[in-house]
């Protein structure tokens, strides 16, 4: 006669380090006992954990979210490479309800964490545009919905690989994303063409950006529209990051040296 | 006491009440105006501090919090404090009616003595808070500097606070301050002289700043020379400015381009 725990016994066995996602502080207790590292994923630090990596947005795809923790400890040395880590996440809203068993190497990297962290522009900023661009994405323009490509970073060179494509309604303007002015502003904004470009510490430098970087050796999934493609190879031309709002499926989209990091469906936020 | 019959005031009191004098009721009538009028001072207070946001913005000083640990709020104590003032100055205004002779003398000195006295113990506390808030607010500013030795900013400027506030309750009710205010000026200048010397660069940066913002001779995006760096300008604040070229960023602080002047190149 087995048990269910007998069963899922090498599920826990010779783990190198548990990652904890966003513990209250009575779950986190129970862990201070183990031996071996013990990381606390969450947005903030609630529980006062030693080791902690911040999670910037909450992903609803627990892929995302086990990869950030992934690569954000592995950058942070707080697991090597080829460490087993036990995940314990909550899948459903609620209480911790998974077990998930990854083995932290190269093959896990996809630079999810990087985005956010190791990107030219401060990650409060990053952080902001996604949220922003979440935001824009779930309730569109008067119930349609739109598009936006932000470029976000690197501003001086990016503003050297585009051109006008009317007047900038942001010229000697100081707003920052993260202003709580901005929401709207942005949403009304969005219908126009072109693209915003933000600086790395957050400043909309402007809008109705036409971006002509080179596109050559960009590789994006087929069946992306012009917008991907044009952020997409302005990431792989200059140091910044583009955060792209789909406006036929609504997603949004994350690219970073020419490369698709990030997906993400707004409505799951 | 005599037994004479009580003064007609439209009507009789009898019985043993009647031997009561009349000054005696009026007093009464008095006390008990002055408990109800504190009574609805204190109310009102109370839903003025409340209306003007003060819990919440006091919420988490040590204050606060002691208060809270004897089971009140700064909100009850302070306008508590003005209910205790009108009854007592109902008390003394009672006291005089009812025996002129005892109170006339206290009368002339309490009246001086006691508004001094609730504006001093108000001062004390609203010093006390405001010391406890900057101390708060402080720390949370400077959290993110990780540098132990910062902790005693915070501390300096809370007891700052408090000696101020200290230093005008006693001048209130009198009492000789004229030593602890020259310490207060003293102090007071040595910070200013410091602040003047260690930050005239900041202020300078900070002036010239203010003029980038308002104006925006250059924006970002634009190449730009300012003495001997010259680059793309990537991001302009307060202080500083940042110029990129070939994977270079100089940091220039604003007072240098007023210094040496900016050229902006328009085409390379």
């Amino acid at each position: 006669m087995s048990t269910p725990a007998d069963l899922l016994d090498d599920l826990t066995a010779d783990l190198d380090a548990v990652f904890v996602f966003s513990p209250s502080s009575g779950f986190y207790d129970r862990f201070e006992e183990l031996e071996g590292e013990v990381v606390v994923i969450a947005p903030e630090n609630a529980v006062d954990a030693e080791q902690f990596v911040e999670l910037p947005l909450a992903f609803e795809n627990i892929r995302d979210r086990i990869r950030f923790g992934v690569e954000g400890a592995m950058d942070r040395n707080l697991v090597d490479d080829g460490d087993e880590v036990g995940c314990v996440v909550s899948v459903f809203d609620g209480d911790h309800d998974a077990l998930v068993r990854v083995r932290a190497d190269e093959s896990m990297h996809s630079g999810v964490y990087d985005l956010f962290a190791n990107s030219r522009a401060d990650p409060g900023v990053i952080r902001d545009v996604f949220e922003v661009v979440i935001e824009l994405g779930k309730k569109g323009q008067k119930g349609k919905p739109v598009g936006a490509l932000f470029v976000v970073g690197d501003a001086g060179k990016v503003m050297n690989k585009s051109r006008p494509l009317s007047y900038n309604p942001f010229e000697k303007s100081h707003v920052h994303v993260g202003d709580p002015i901005v929401n709207v502003m942005l949403k009304e904004f969005s219908r126009l063409d072109g693209a915003f470009v933000i600086s790395d510490s957050g400043k909309i430098v402007s809008a109705y950006r036409y971006l002509e970087p080179g596109a050559e050796g960009v590789d994006i999934p087929k069946g992306l529209g012009t917008r991907h493609m044009a952020g997409a190879a302005v990431t792989r031309a200059t140091n910044a990051t583009a955060i792209v709002l789909s406006e036929s499926d609504g997603m949004v989209r994350a690219f970073k040296g020419g490369e698709l990091i990030l997906e993400i469906d707004p409505e799951d936020y | 006491m005599s037994a004479a019959p009580p003064i007609q005031v439209g009507f009789e009191i009898g019985g043993p009440l009647g031997v009561i004098p009349e000054r005696v009721w009026l007093a009464f009538a008095v006390f008990v105006l002055a408990a109800l009028l504190a009574w609805l001072v204190v109310r009102v207070n109370a839903g003025l501090l409340r209306r003007a946001g003060l819990p919440e913005s006091i919420e988490g000083t040590a204050f606060e919090r002691t208060v809270r640990g004897i089971g009140t709020s700064t909100v009850a104590i302070i306008s508590q404090l003005s209910g205790w003032f009108i009854l007592l100055l109902g008390a003394i205004v009672a006291l005089s009616i009812a025996e002129p002779t005892y109170a006339e003398q206290f009368w002339s000195r309490a009246t001086g003595f006691f508004p001094s006295l609730f504006v001093a113990v108000l001062i004390l506390i609203v010093g006390v808070v405001v010391g406890d808030k900057i101390e708060l607010l402080l720390s949370e500013r400077l959290r993110s500097v990780k540098l132990p030795q910062v902790g005693i900013v915070p501390t300096v400027a809370k007891y700052s606070v408090f000696y101020v506030a200290f230093v005008l309750a006693l001048d209130q009710i009198g009492v000789a301050t004229f030593a602890l205010v020259v310490l207060l000026a003293l102090y007071a200048l040595a910070l200013v002289v410091f602040a003047v010397v260690a930050g005239k660069q900041l202020l300078t940066s900070a002036a010239a700043g203010l003029y980038l913002f308002l104006n925006e001779p250059y924006g970002i995006g634009d190449t730009v020379r300012i003495g001997e760096e010259r680059g793309v300008v990537q991001e302009i604040d307060v202080f500083v400015t940042h110029i990129e070229s070939d994977g270079e960023e100089y940091v220039v602080p604003n007072d240098r381009v007023f210094d040496e002047g900016i050229v902006i190149v328009h085409d390379d």
